[in-house]
């Protein structure tokens, strides 16, 4: 039986405890506590880490790691992302610049992109549909980086299961 | 966290009495649960924003631990290390859940820091 590491990261806000628990087959893991920040819109807000997992037919086993969003918590972006098969960046568009945001953590994770597969999913975008998947492509094109980017909703474990999908083709592609 | 001038006077004098009390400590911060210094006493170049979100994180891990093994609330966490440790406490501040930690050098006293600190909770508790 394998074992992989997935790190769900990106804006506050945007999902990343959501996308966890949607398909975790075990309670998830939670670090969230009350949010002072008058500028986030949430009760709680994720300080440490979240965990949860999910097993494949093949009795392959994947644990899924959630970041904290805000800049203030890259230390346990480092941390987390450390030995992880893919990187799942996920973006609020119903933010102010969520061009800006994607940014945020292609930098952040600049030097764990190097090697490691990664796929951006934008969340709330039917009802915000600017900036396009175009858009996103383009400003990681822009930074030397093709990437897949899906439209996500997150509540729905389908649309979880299939970013996984995504980073499982990427990674079995770079290893032709 | 919004907090007086007052309380936060208050929060910055505890700070600065244990740091200038206790033989080698480096910094004393006091934080909101998640993670926004709040008062705050330091040594050298550490910057207490930093020291406010790492330990608004291991307080969180800490937490979740004792929640996952039954043993009850966790009330602290210590990191000890070659050359010193670093404590982090809860802390009631106005009805909200906070955090106090503090980093010291290898002269420091555990035990001490750790009376301090509990003596500094009640202290504003009270206030």
């Amino acid at each position: 039986m394998n074992e992989y590491k997935l790190v769900f990261t990106g804006t506050t806000g945007a999902g990343k405890t959501t996308a966890i628990n949607a398909v975790s087959e075990t309670p998830t893991i939670k670090t969230d506590v009350a949010n002072t920040d008058a500028s986030l819109d949430k009760a709680l807000t994720t300080v440490g880490l979240d965990f949860g997992q999910i097993s494949l037919t093949n009795g392959d086993r994947i644990r899924l790691f959630g970041t904290p969003g805000q800049t203030r918590f890259d230390f346990m972006w480092k941390i987390l992302a450390k030995d992880a098969f893919g990187i799942i960046i996920l973006i609020d568009n119903s933010r102010a610049d969520p061009l800006a945001d994607m940014d945020l953590y292609l930098t952040g994770f600049l030097k764990e992109l190097e090697t490691i597969p990664c796929v951006i999913g934008i969340g709330r975008s039917e009802k915000n549909p600017t900036p396009g998947i175009d858009d996103f492509s383009i400003r990681l094109a822009q930074r030397n980086l093709i990437l897949p980017v899906i439209p996500v909703d997150v509540r729905r474990a389908q649309d979880v299961i299939l970013l996984i999908d995504i980073l499982m083709a990427q990674t079995e592609a770079d290893m032709i | 966290m919004n907090i007086s001038e007052k309380l936060h006077n208050k929060y910055q004098q505890e700070c600065q009495q244990l740091l200038n009390g206790q033989t080698g400590i480096l910094a004393v911060v006091i934080a909101s649960a998640d993670g926004f210094d709040i008062a705050s006493a330091v040594t050298k170049s550490l910057v207490p924003a930093r020291i406010a979100a790492m330990a608004s994180s291991i307080s969180a891990i800490g937490t979740v631990v004792s929640q996952e093994v039954s043993l009850g609330n966790s009330k602290s966490v210590t990191v000890n290390t070659e050359k010193g440790f670093t404590y982090i406490t809860h802390l009631e501040l106005e009805g909200k859940s906070c955090i106090l930690n503090v980093v010291a050098d290898d002269s420091a006293v555990l035990a001490q820091i750790i009376y301090q600190c509990s003596e500094i909770g009640k202290r504003l508790n009270n206030t």
